[in-house]
């Protein structure tokens, strides 16, 4: 006995180079439409992690113009605008607040980093309220600072293995030439922690002639206000919010235009691939009308045509939708790194994230989607009649 | 006052960290030029091109040649930690003929890491010698060319006469004089990592030449 | 369905006409005749004289113009509706079978899967092993695993025959079934026919050019300018 499903795959074994050729164009179109929706996926998780470890959901700091701030800061020297120490306490008092933290950020030049120089930076942060804002910082070797004032160093994993430093190790803060004492090591975290260096607040303070801060990290309650909060931050005098939420937003805005186009270009992809679908069966329709009239002579009702040429639709479309995401899912690292290249932006982790519910959809999308340019095939099919494919050969 | 809401400059703000620690980030294991198209012309003169290659101990010998130069080393590995790394070299040319080697090894220093390079002619012999990165205010003495222009001549034989555990020897690299007698940790590393490149450099490089 | 009185179909005043008005074409001019169950008839004519018509309208390949056939004592034409598509293949899947010039074996299936084919799509009740006794009964039992491209012209033929006898059909159309083949193909084939005929009383209309193959059967029909006269 022979099923109908059996006559259907045999049929396109027939013309086997147009068969792999209409299959080629389905895998590479399902291919690109899965590693898209992955990304799409992916990059949001990913931004939300980066946010999340951050520790803090709002950051607050002196008003100036921020890209000179980050310019002056790139070419070394001063720049930076200063918050008194008190406005920390004041922020704490709000209802909104569970936690702040203040932060001193600082840079020196050190003449002999990198061609020609190049600034070192340093993390300020206080002892009592840092650590505890994140808590998922884990150590490589020893921990955090013992005193609020000791001469001592975090280091982030790269900044650590970059410089060779091991605890116990000294490290040198340039321009002031102050020794410190590397006393922990963080584990890598995929986040801008791992080429950071943590200096006790009062420590670089001192260093600094300083006794002002440049930051100050907000954990926001649970279920607080935060817009509420932002609102009330911003009458501050001479100070500037930045909410790590509408930092989401932003960069979400930013690679929106882009998500949106690439995701139509992907979507066209597919189109262009059922094309090739539609004109594959119906070119093997056409060239096979005397047989498909001969299988009515022998009780093949229009109906068993019709669903005999769309399981040939059916085949190709599943087959080629099966091998792309295939495909998609062993060439992930790959994407992921073409991805985060062609980014000016990209948070740690997994950037194209193809898990088992999104190949699945995209394995139904192909298929119905084939199916539905199938139908015009199937249906020309089904309506040949045995006596016009016999004529037309006599 | 209206609260600024400026989106770009909220992006930028978060952005303001990575500025500290982004901006030069050399290769977090290995040790590359920061700028070969300017540092190859200057460390070969005659040079007119040249060819980046990779290797370590892995695609080059494995264990038995990672023994060996351990050995090499005094036996004693943790002086010159990290050994089992990826290793950057660079190949000199001269039109179509190749005419010696620049490399550079990873040393720890006093206060950071010191990154030693020498350009070697094809019979190992020194040209010239860059220290790309040293931390301490005495960096400016080594990267003094009164320092560097000691080693020039000198082949992996000069430092066989050298004790690199207690610092002292005889011949031409015991008389190479300390420019910043402050920093001895500093200076016995450059004499250290010298000894690693050329050992490494003969071991993966020159020994395999001459095999038949 | 079983033949009544022995009559497996009738036909009267049978017409087909083609095109419209100055383009009109009459392929078939009110014929009528009656086969019985178990005879073999061969229809010849020159090309043009309406034989391959008259045997597609016996066989319920398309409606006549006018005219009415009865199948096995049943009004298939003339009843006054056309029958569509759907009616055609209920009563062409129940009562017969087709072979033509061109063989139409399906080139990816093995002679097998051919000769089972239409089981996919129909099967009467009590055909099961009706695939391999038809294969032995036509002698092509050793090359059932093989494919179309691999047997000769005359082999292939064989399986068609097998095919459209699968599920059992009272009444065998073959449309210049020797066409494509040599004299010796065409003698065998006329053999395996005549041996179906006399063997299992299978009802067989044949239209066919080549005389000799035409003597083979019990009764001939000339057709000329669509008229039938029996010969």
């Amino acid at each position: 006995m022979i099923s109908k499903f059996q006559i259907a795959s045999k049929n396109l074994l027939r013309k086997k180079a147009r068969t792999v050729l209409t299959l080629v164009g389905i895998i590479l179109s399902s291919w690109v439409l899965v590693s898209l929706l992955g990304f799409n996926r992916g990059y949001e998780k990913a931004l939300n992690r980066d946010i999340d470890n951050m520790g803090y959901q709002v950051m607050v700091m002196a008003k100036g113009c921020p890209y000179e701030a980050a310019t002056m800061m790139l070419q070394g020297g001063a720049g930076l605008r200063y918050i008194e120490e008190n406005v920390a306490k004041s922020i704490e008092t709000r209802p909104e607040v569970d936690k702040v933290t203040p932060i001193l950020m600082q840079a020196y030049f050190d003449p002999n980093k990198g061609d020609g120089g190049g600034i070192a930076g340093y993390f300020g942060v206080d002892l009592a309220t840092f650590p505890a804002m994140k808590p998922f910082l884990r150590f490589h070797k020893g921990g955090w600072f013992k005193e609020p004032e000791a001469a001592e160093a975090v280091m982030g994993y790269e900044a650590a293995e970059l410089e060779q430093r091991d605890v116990g190790d000294l490290i040198l803060v340039p321009e002031k030439n102050v020794q410190l004492k590397v006393v922990g090591i963080l584990e890598r975290t995929g986040t801008q922690d791992d080429g950071t260096i943590f200096v006790p607040l009062k420590t670089l303070q001192k260093i600094s002639g300083l006794d002002k801060i440049t930051t100050i990290g907000i954990k926001v309650k649970k279920d607080a206000d935060i817009t509420g909060l932002e609102n009330a931050l911003y009458q501050l005098p001479d100070m500037q919010v930045v909410s790590f939420s509408q930092v989401k937003q932003t960069i979400m805005k930013l690679i929106a235009t882009a998500r949106v186009m690439v995701l139509s270009i992907a979507v066209i992809a597919l189109l262009i691939a059922m094309v090739g679908v539609v004109n594959t069966v119906l070119m093997s329709v056409l060239e096979r009308k005397h047989e498909i009239g001969i299988l009515k002579t022998m009780g093949a009702m229009p109906g068993d045509i019709f669903r005999l040429v769309w399981t040939e639709t059916l085949i190709l479309c599943a087959s080629g939708g099966v091998l792309g995401i295939g495909l998609a899912l062993g060439f992930a690292r790959l994407s992921d790194l073409l991805v985060r290249r062609a980014l000016p932006y990209a948070p740690g982790g997994e950037l194209v994230a193809i898990d088992l519910r999104l190949s699945a959809t995209t394995l139904l999308t192909i298929v119905v989607v084939g199916l539905v340019s199938g139908m015009y095939p199937a249906w020309k099919a089904g309506r040949i009649r045995p006596l016009d494919s016999i004529r037309s050969e006599a | 006052m209206n609260p600024q809401r400026g989106l770009p400059s909220r992006h930028l703000l978060l952005l303001l960290p990575l500025a500290f620690v982004a901006a030069p980030l050399p290769a977090a294991v290995s040790c590359e030029l920061n700028n070969p198209a300017a540092d190859v012309p200057r460390l070969f003169p005659e040079s007119t091109s040249y060819k980046t290659l990779y290797f370590s101990f892995a695609s080059r010998g494995g264990d038995p040649v990672f023994k060996r130069v351990v050995s090499r080393l005094a036996g004693v590995p943790a002086l010159y930690a990290p050994l089992d790394v990826p290793y950057t070299l660079y190949e000199i040319y001269k039109g179509k003929e190749k005419i010696g080697y620049i490399h550079g090894v990873n040393q720890k220093g006093q206060f950071g890491v010191l990154e030693v390079f020498v350009s070697l002619d094809l019979e190992g012999r020194i040209k010239a010698f860059y220290l790309q990165r040293v931390a301490g205010s005495w960096g400016n003495k080594f990267t003094a060319r009164k320092f560097g222009t000691q080693f020039v001549g000198m082949t992996l034989k000069d430092f066989a006469t050298f004790d690199f555990i207690a610092g002292k020897g005889t011949g031409r690299l015991a008389a190479v004089i300390n420019p910043a007698p402050e920093a001895l940790t500093d200076f016995l590393g450059v004499l250290r990592a010298l000894n690693k490149n050329l050992i490494l450099m003969d071991e993966f490089f020159y020994s395999a030449e001459k095999k038949p | 369905m079983s033949a009544a009185n022995g009559i497996a179909l009738e036909a009267r005043d049978l017409t087909r006409i083609y095109g419209r008005g100055s383009e009109e074409v009459r392929a078939l001019d009110g014929v009528s005749l009656q086969i019985r169950k178990g005879e073999f008839v061969s229809f010849m004519g020159p090309s043009g004289s309406g034989k391959t018509t008259l045997v597609n309208l016996l066989g319920c390949l398309e409606n006549p113009t006018s005219g009415e056939l009865d199948l096995a004592g049943r009004r298939i034409f003339g009843t006054g509706d056309v029958l569509g598509e759907r009616d055609l293949t209920r009563i062409r899947r129940e009562l017969f079978g087709y072979i033509f010039q061109n063989f139409y074996l399906i080139p990816t299936l093995t002679v097998r899967e051919n000769v089972a084919l239409p089981l996919a799509f129909y099967r009467k009740p009590g055909v099961e092993g009706e695939v391999e006794s038809l294969l032995g009964l036509l002698g092509m039992e050793h090359r059932m695993n093989h494919l179309p491209g691999q047997i000769s012209g005359g082999e292939m033929q064989r399986v068609a025959i097998a095919r459209a006898l699968v599920n059992r059909p009272e009444i065998l159309l073959a449309d210049e079934p020797t066409g494509n083949l040599d004299t010796t193909r065409t003698g065998e084939i006329g053999e395996i026919l005549q041996q179906l005929n006399r063997s299992t009383g299978l009802t067989i209309l044949m239209v066919t050019h080549n005389p000799d193959l035409g003597r083979l059967g019990g009764r001939h029909i000339e057709m000329r300018d669509g008229r039938a006269c029996e010969a």
